[in-house]
């Protein structure tokens, strides 16, 4: 017990840690930064919105190793290598829920909107984006959960993060290390997924949830 | 004054027009109801005054000037929009939803939440109730009304009402249709109102254009003439074989000029001067005679068939 312990008292444990949320909040921003303007600008056009939303299903099919392997040979080892993977990991579901979300909004809703004068950005702002904030989040928390999962992989590219300890328990043949390092990211993981459910709820506008709890009586 | 001239619309890709060389007009202060079967083009007539859709050839013009005047949005929050499936946005609260126009407008926050509680009064809402609650909370009945309310908002001389009243029972719709009116009453605003039902269309307009397939205006004229001289076989069909049971139902008795009743009414069944004149004649069916007598502000007065028969007078069989 004190050895597995002793593992989160190691000089390296807290940079590792670091370096595993720092790549993963990075991966987590640029793949927002990426997924979230490519649905606005696709949202007018059906065909563009099933383009992305198709391009977003073959990349979730992509397993993330396979997505390291990629990066490698054109990056080299290193913290660069392991944020493109993982960005591209963390786009998918983003563009996906983002997509199908903004789509999804009612047309008498759209065509109320339009009547009433809105223009097509103040529909998408005021309208289509709060109704829409719900599965636009669900998608950045099912992304969020992925990318801290898979960051454990980049210690294959030299990537550091806490994948370094559960590699390090294999060679030296100490399990405690590799449980604990397995455990920290366990952690972070149901840490980001309560963090980002609350703040799906957090986001979601009173009069959807009022909505949805109808909906459920 | 909504002015429409030769106005058609055909849809890239389609042979067929769905609205052909429509020209009539809409009177201020009045109702307009845009009726016809499916496939009539009468949701197409409609969204084209307020370009949510334009016309293929022909214009629109409002109070004398084209409605390409101004661009398509500035032009909409000048007119009032209020569909069917009502559309009101789930995620605002009932009092941000009749403020949608206002807002866009720029109106200070004193005035919107003013208006609000006057629309909301207006339409048979507890302001104090219902201002902060949002739109799931609401049953069918009382969505519409905000729907009407939002329509109104920033009080628009023309509103557009595609099938305002079809998303309710036929009680609800009909009460809706009652306080609608009684509010048209105090708003007099120049209507254009679509629906596929000729019993509202009779009940809601100043003037009725029927449409039929292909978007080819068949009649255009006040209720009492649509039913009473039907211009074509089409009309006649459209409107019923009980046309002029729904002509009867246009007046209400107190409107007839009728004898005094004197000492003739002996034994005859009286009758309130409110109901319609097609009550009057069904109690009077129902109770065998051919005569009865008509109590209200008139004093007693005498009911016939003649007189009755007076109203349709002209009616082509």
């Amino acid at each position: 017990m004190s050895e597995f312990l002793d593992v989160f008292r190691r000089p390296d444990f807290i940079p590792l840690l670091v370096t595993h949320i720092e790549l993963s909040v990075v991966a987590l921003l640029l793949g927002v930064l990426i997924a979230l303007p490519v649905a606005l600008a696709v949202n007018r056009s059906p065909t563009l919105s099933a383009i992305a939303i198709n391009i977003g299903n073959i990349g979730r099919a992509v397993p993330s190793l396979a997505l390291l392997a990629l990066a490698f040979p054109l990056l080299g080892f290193g913290f660069a290598t392991s944020l493109v993977a993982l960005t591209a990991l963390a786009i998918p579901p983003i563009l996906i829920n983002a997509s199908t979300g903004l789509r999804q909004v009612s047309p008498q809703v759209m065509d109320a909107a339009k009547g009433m004068g809105l223009s097509g950005a103040q529909i998408l702002g005021r309208i289509q984006v709060p109704i829409a904030a719900p599965i636009i989040f669900a998608g950045i928390r099912t992304s969020a959960v992925q990318v801290v999962a898979s960051a454990t992989l980049a210690t294959f590219v030299g990537g550091g993060a806490l994948g370094q300890l559960i590699v390090l328990g294999f060679q030296r043949n100490q399990p405690a290390i590799q449980i604990a390092g397995a455990l920290a990211v366990a952690v972070l993981a149901i840490i980001t997924e309560l963090l980002f459910g609350f703040l799906e709820r957090a986001f979601t506008p009173k009069g959807l949830r009022v909505a949805r709890k109808r909906r459920g009586k | 004054m909504i002015e429409f001239r030769g106005v058609s619309k055909t849809y890239p890709g389609s042979a067929r027009p769905v609205v052909k060389d429509l020209s009539f007009e809409v009177l201020d202060g009045e109702i307009c109801v845009l009726v016809g079967p499916s496939g009539c083009g009468k949701t197409t007539s409609m969204r084209m005054i307020n370009r949510l859709i334009e016309p293929s050839s022909g214009e629109i013009l409002i109070d004398g000037e084209p409605n390409t005047a101004m661009s398509g949005t500035k032009l909409r929050r000048k007119i009032g929009y209020a569909i069917q499936q009502i559309g009101l946005f789930p995620h605002r609260s009932i009092a941000d939803n009749i403020a949608t126009v206002p807002q866009l407008l720029d109106w200070d926050k004193a005035r919107i939440k003013g208006r609000v509680d006057e629309l909301l009064e207006l339409v048979g809402l507890d302001p104090g109730v219902y201002r902060d609650r949002y739109p799931a909370e609401l049953s069918g009945g009382q969505q519409q009304r905000v729907g009407v309310a939002r329509a109104l908002a920033a009080d628009p001389p023309i509103m557009l009402m595609d099938e305002p009243f079809g998303a309710v029972d036929p009680i609800n719709r009909s009460r809706l249709q009652d306080e609608f009116l009684r509010i048209q009453e105090e708003i007099r605003k120049t209507i254009v109102f679509v629906t596929h039902d000729i019993d509202e269309a009779i009940k809601m307009g100043d003037r009725i254009a029927i449409l039929k397939e292909g978007g080819v205006l068949a009649q255009y004229d006040t209720p009492e003439e649509i039913l009473t001289n039907p211009t074509s076989d089409f009309v006649t069909s459209f409107v019923g074989a009980d046309r002029i049971l729904k002509r009867l139902s246009l007046t209400r008795v107190s409107e007839m000029e009728l004898e005094p009743a004197n000492g003739s009414g002996e034994g005859l069944p009286t009758l309130s001067d409110r109901l319609t004149v097609r009550d009057a004649l069904s109690a009077l069916m129902g109770a065998g005679v051919g005569r009865g007598v008509v109590e209200g502000e008139g004093g007693r007065r005498l009911l016939t068939m003649e007189a009755i028969e007076g109203l349709t007078r002209g009616a082509r069989a």
